[in-house]
């Protein structure tokens, strides 16, 4: 059974995502050891450095949001179970540094489909309590782990069949942000295709560094911040970081 | 009173918490095992349950996994093995962290 890592990349005008990409598939082969294929286009492809054995798929990104003025091309994510060359499928974010194998695991169980409810703000500020913004519980579709069978075929189906009405969808489960949001596209068709009741996920929350926190430091085991003039690190624990000035440290 | 020794303190006190609770996360983020394609957390209660079901049940056993899921246990011995090795990683690990925490925090 051929397991991997598929990874979305797409340069924009205000972040070079690329070096980003480059930080996290060193990671990845180092931690991980998992065959890694990435999404990307012909523009962000150019720029990358040579990263080794990687797989690349070269797509014409769809265009995505705009976040704070900028954009922000992260829409193809319903279709990574087409671009998937394997049977058991890890899809990360690039900004998710898998710092240790705590994920490698999840493509070794019987589950056909394995999201997160929980992300862990290191700052302890439990800034991701993401139930008020909605009636619906998030998934974070920052890290998730599929098989490929009829039953996760079903399921991105159902991912862009929300995609196409999420106006409709938000209103219906009152989502506060009305942008595009990969996490509740996927939480809704969870809900809906299994039929509104719980399903199965990952037990394990995402370490996750805020925005607002500016990473300062990185190497082969952990990253340093700053916030508020306070310094503080991690190592040997995987982190996603949403500051995308992440890119040039 | 020096305000700025109080500020400094407080500071110093803050960050310790935040890596404290940042290990400890850590920690259990380690406990998450796979055991025949189930998943499970070893966690003092597992354990603990496992024990107890390998010296009181005659095998095999059933026991939940995180998804609330039966599995059944034919070597409970070869799962209680991976449960403590894997509890003592984290822990120990934790162990190590938090003597830094003392340091920082003399």
């Amino acid at each position: 059974m051929k397991k991997g890592v598929l990874l979305f990349c797409f340069d924009t005008i205000d972040h070079e995502y690329h070096k980003i990409l480059e930080r996290c598939v060193y990671l990845i082969k180092k931690n991980l050891k998992l065959e890694i294929t990435v999404v990307t286009d012909i523009v962000t492809y150019k720029r990358l450095k040579p990263l080794g054995f990687v797989n690349y798929k070269l797509i014409e990104p769809e265009i995505g949001n705009r976040k704070n003025g900028q954009d922000w091309l992260n829409v193809d994510r319903h279709m990574a179970y087409e671009l998937s060359p394997y049977d058991v499928t890890l899809v990360m974010d690039i900004d998710y540094f898998p710092f240790t194998d705590n994920l490698r695991k999840f493509l070794d169980t019987k589950y056909d489909f394995l999201i997160s409810k929980n992300a862990y703000d290191l700052t302890n500020r439990n800034s991701f309590d993401t139930r008020r913004f909605s009636i619906i519980d998030m998934v974070w579709a920052t890290v998730f782990v599929f098989r490929k069978c009829e039953k996760t075929r079903m399921l991105f189906d159902m991912v862009k069949y929300v995609k196409s009405y999420y106006s409709y969808f938000c209103d219906m489960y009152r989502i506060y942000d009305k942008r595009f949001r990969n996490d509740y596209a996927f939480a809704i068709a969870l809900e809906q295709l299994n039929g509104f009741i719980s399903y199965d996920t990952l037990p394990y929350r995402l370490p996750t560094l805020p925005p607002d926190c500016k990473v300062i430091g990185m190497d082969d085991t952990g990253l340093a911040w700053r916030h508020n003039d306070q310094i503080n690190y991690t190592n040997d624990q995987d982190v996603h970081v949403l500051n995308k000035e992440v890119a040039h440290v | 009173m020096d305000i700025g020794e109080l500020k400094k303190q407080s500071d110093l006190s803050y960050n310790i918490a935040v890596a404290k609770r940042n290990a400890l996360e850590k920690a259990e983020s380690r406990l998450v095992v796979v055991y025949r394609e189930h998943i499970f957390c070893a966690d003092p209660q597992t354990i603990n349950h496992v024990k107890t079901l390998s010296e009181m049940h005659t095998s095999p056993f059933y026991i939940l996994d995180t998804n609330k899921n039966p599995v059944e246990i034919t070597d409970p011995k070869e799962f209680l093995q991976l449960l403590i090795e894997r509890n003592q990683e984290a822990i120990s690990s934790y162990h190590q962290m938090s003597k830094t925490f003392e340091r920082r925090g003399d």
